[in-house]
């Protein structure tokens, strides 16, 4: 590191050139958080693409920002010379690299998902058994809320070494699983046509994807696994309740009981 | 796209055509693309004007009376439509060999009309729609024993319930061991794609009227109107004098209008919802500054108008048209959903296939109507999505990730 080359770097900083940097930053602050909010408030007014759309372009347009502001800063703190420049982004990389190692890599991270998009706002996403639809794409972390409405942030970092499950990835295609423990010793076949009914005529079901009843007979009895798609990823915690609802019924009504957790165990 | 069958039957454009043959009338990019954003808008503006949901027009121009609305634009005569479709049966050689035809529409043709009147022996539905197997089985033999029978709309013998699906599960069956007899199916568009996709391996091929182009719009309106005045009419757009009526070979070399194909490019090619617009866009006179506006073409107006009787319309964007309010939840989207895909239900079918409370049922059918998306016919027994909040509802229900027909991509 050449200290003098830094020294002489930092000298050239006036007051003023402070607080013009500071000034730029604190817009570019403003801007961000505003593009965030009205995005998230125009996305729930909207549904289907135009809501996936919109909210993909925030981590964009908040990358641009960032990208404007850093133009616009340097020249106006130091001359954009190559010396200076060497000076200054090796100092930064030293201090930075061993005070904010996970910061950065971060957001490192952060880029990649912009390239990679192993999630999108809108996606449901499953990491280290939280699951929930990705509400925000921030500098060094995702947020997602749960499905009992609980704001998890997550690292960006995490995506070096976790295993990620997207259930839509970027589409509104979630397949939802509703199932089911039934006392062995009934008609198998009458049961599935009868589950398979149950999906379709549920109103929450999208009828033009495919619908699947699978039978696996299992220590606990026969499980039942009703495979469809909502009609909108939000719509899940509902449709599974409804095909459970409406599944219950049939087994009633064709006299075969629900084998309950306890009563398997 | 127009062919020789257009002169033959002039209430039916286009002839029968198969299913998968049809298309959406062409639209340019630029609309496209201004539609797309419009309706964009119109998703965040709804939130902030909740209270603009009807109709309401944005010109001041008197509508025409009844009366002349009777005669301008008529509904099509279903004994005429019935012939022409028996007769395209006959003649077309791809459909000559079937004993059952099976003929699928979007909402508002008129076809069950139609085919109800067609001198068949008409098979109605049974009262109670929750049948067994065993149930539906029997009585479908009942109904089928005779030849020549005719089921004018398919929708009205099934819910979407666990229990209300078996009378079309049986018909179908009939049909696949070819046991039903010779009879003709007419199926709105919303019930065939649901069974479509719930029997995937449906024994029958289809066929439909051909979607109205403009060209096609414009022969047809024309012919409404000269059924009831003998003579062709003459219409003019209020704001710029340009022609929408006579059809172009009988008027000569006169300047048209881009009216027709938008109209059906908003309608989707769908006959009876261009024909609900078309007649809530006939105006009785123009605006008054806009009269001497282009004198050629008044000339051109006098000599047309003196052969026949003469109207104007009005743009389609001063048409406000009937708008789904976006701040409605799951329940206004599964009921509108539910009245297409049976083609009208009652309230308490309503509520059995939505899976809603009577009360909730009764609130958002009060809601709808209020919006005019939905309208109650049958001495208030059965509720209908209206022609004019159509393209609202299905646009609407699209974007809300409901299956709809194939009659719109």
């Amino acid at each position: 590191m050449d200290e003098s080359g830094l020294q002489q770097a930092l000298e050239s900083i006036s007051s003023v050139a402070v607080a013009e940097a500071f000034a730029l930053v604190v817009i570019a602050s403003v801007l961000i958080v505003l593009i965030q909010k009205l995005a998230s408030a125009l996305a729930e007014k909207l549904s289907g693409k135009p809501r996936l759309y919109l909210l993909a372009t925030v981590p964009l347009a908040r990358l641009l920002i960032i990208v404007v502001t850093v133009i616009l800063i340097v020249p106006i703190l130091v001359e954009p010379s190559f010396e200076n420049m060497v000076a200054i982004f090796g100092a930064l990389a030293l201090a930075i690299g061993f005070a904010f190692k996970d910061y950065i890599n971060s957001l490192i991270a952060g880029l990649v998902t912009l390239y990679e998009m192993p999630y999108r706002p809108g996606d449901w996403i499953e990491v280290n058994g939280y699951y929930g639809e990705v509400r925000s794409i921030g500098i060094r972390a995702a947020e997602i809320v749960t499905l009992d409405d609980t704001v998890i942030v997550v690292p960006h970092g995490v995506l070096w070494n976790t295993l990620l499950a997207n259930s839509n990835d970027g589409s509104h295609n979630l397949m939802c699983v509703a199932e089911l423990f039934l006392e062995p010793n009934h008609d198998v076949a009458q049961m599935q046509a009868l589950l398979r009914d149950v999906i379709y005529t549920s109103p929450l079901t999208r009828t033009y994807q495919p619908v699947v009843v699978a039978v696996t007979d299992t220590e606990e009895g026969m499980r039942y696994r009703l495979k469809g798609y909502p009609l909108e990823p939000r719509d899940q915690t509902r449709f599974i309740s409804d095909l459970t609802a409406r599944a219950s019924e049939v087994c009633h009504e064709q006299g075969v009981k629900l084998l309950c957790r306890s009563r398997r165990e | 796209m127009s062919t020789e069958t257009d002169q033959e039957h002039p209430c039916l454009p286009g002839g029968l055509i198969a299913l998968e043959q049809w298309q959406a009338p062409e639209t340019s990019i630029r609309k496209t693309l201004r539609t797309g954003v419009r309706d964009i808008l119109d998703q965040l503006r709804a939130s902030i004007h909740p209270e603009e949901q009807a109709f309401r027009s944005l010109d001041d121009l008197p509508l025409l009376t009844p009366d002349r609305l009777r005669q301008y634009a008529p509904p099509p005569d279903a004994a005429e439509v019935t012939r022409a479709i028996l007769a395209q049966l006959e003649t077309r050689e791809a459909l000559r060999g079937r004993s059952v035809p099976f003929l699928v529409v979007p909402p508002f043709s008129g076809l069950a009309r139609s085919l109800a009147a067609s001198g068949r022996r008409v098979i109605t539905p049974p009262d109670h729609l929750l049948l067994s197997e065993q149930d539906a089985r029997s009585w479908w033999q009942r109904q089928l024993s005779g030849d020549h029978w005719v089921i004018p709309e398919l929708a009205d013998f099934w819910l979407r319930h666990r229990s209300g699906l078996s009378l079309l599960k049986e018909l179908f069956a009939l049909l696949a061991s070819d046991k039903a007899g010779t009879g003709l199916i007419g199926c709105s568009s919303w019930c065939w794609q649901f069974w479509a996709n719930y029997l995937p391996e449906l024994p029958v091929a289809p066929v439909t009227p051909a979607p109205l182009d403009g060209e096609r719009l414009v022969r047809w309106l024309d012919h409404l109107a000269r059924s009831q005045t003998g003579q062709s009419l003459t219409v003019r757009m209020t704001h710029d004098g340009l022609y929408v009526l006579p059809a172009p070979e009988q008027a000569g070399q006169i300047k048209y209008s881009s009216f027709a194909q938008d109209l059906a490019s908003l309608a989707r090619g769908n006959p009876g919802v261009a024909l609900a617009i078309w007649r809530r866009a006939l105006r009785a006179r123009p605006e008054a500054e806009s009269e001497g506006d282009d004198v050629k073409s008044e000339g051109d107006l006098e000599a047309v108008t003196s052969s026949g009787p003469g109207c104007w319309v009005a743009p389609l964007d001063q048409l406000s048209l009937p708008a789904v309010p976006q701040s409605v939840g799951r329940h206004s989207s599964h009921v509108l959903h539910a009245l297409l895909l049976h083609e009208g239900l009652s309230e308490e079918q309503l509520a059995l296939v939505t899976g809603l409370s009577h009360r909730e049922v009764d609130l958002t059918l009060g809601r709808c109507q209020r919006a005019e998306l939905v309208t109650v016919v049958d001495t208030g027994t059965y509720f209908h999505v209206t022609p004019l909040g159509y393209p609202a509802v299905r646009k609407y229900l699209l974007s809300r990730g409901y299956p709809a027909d194939g009659f719109g991509e």
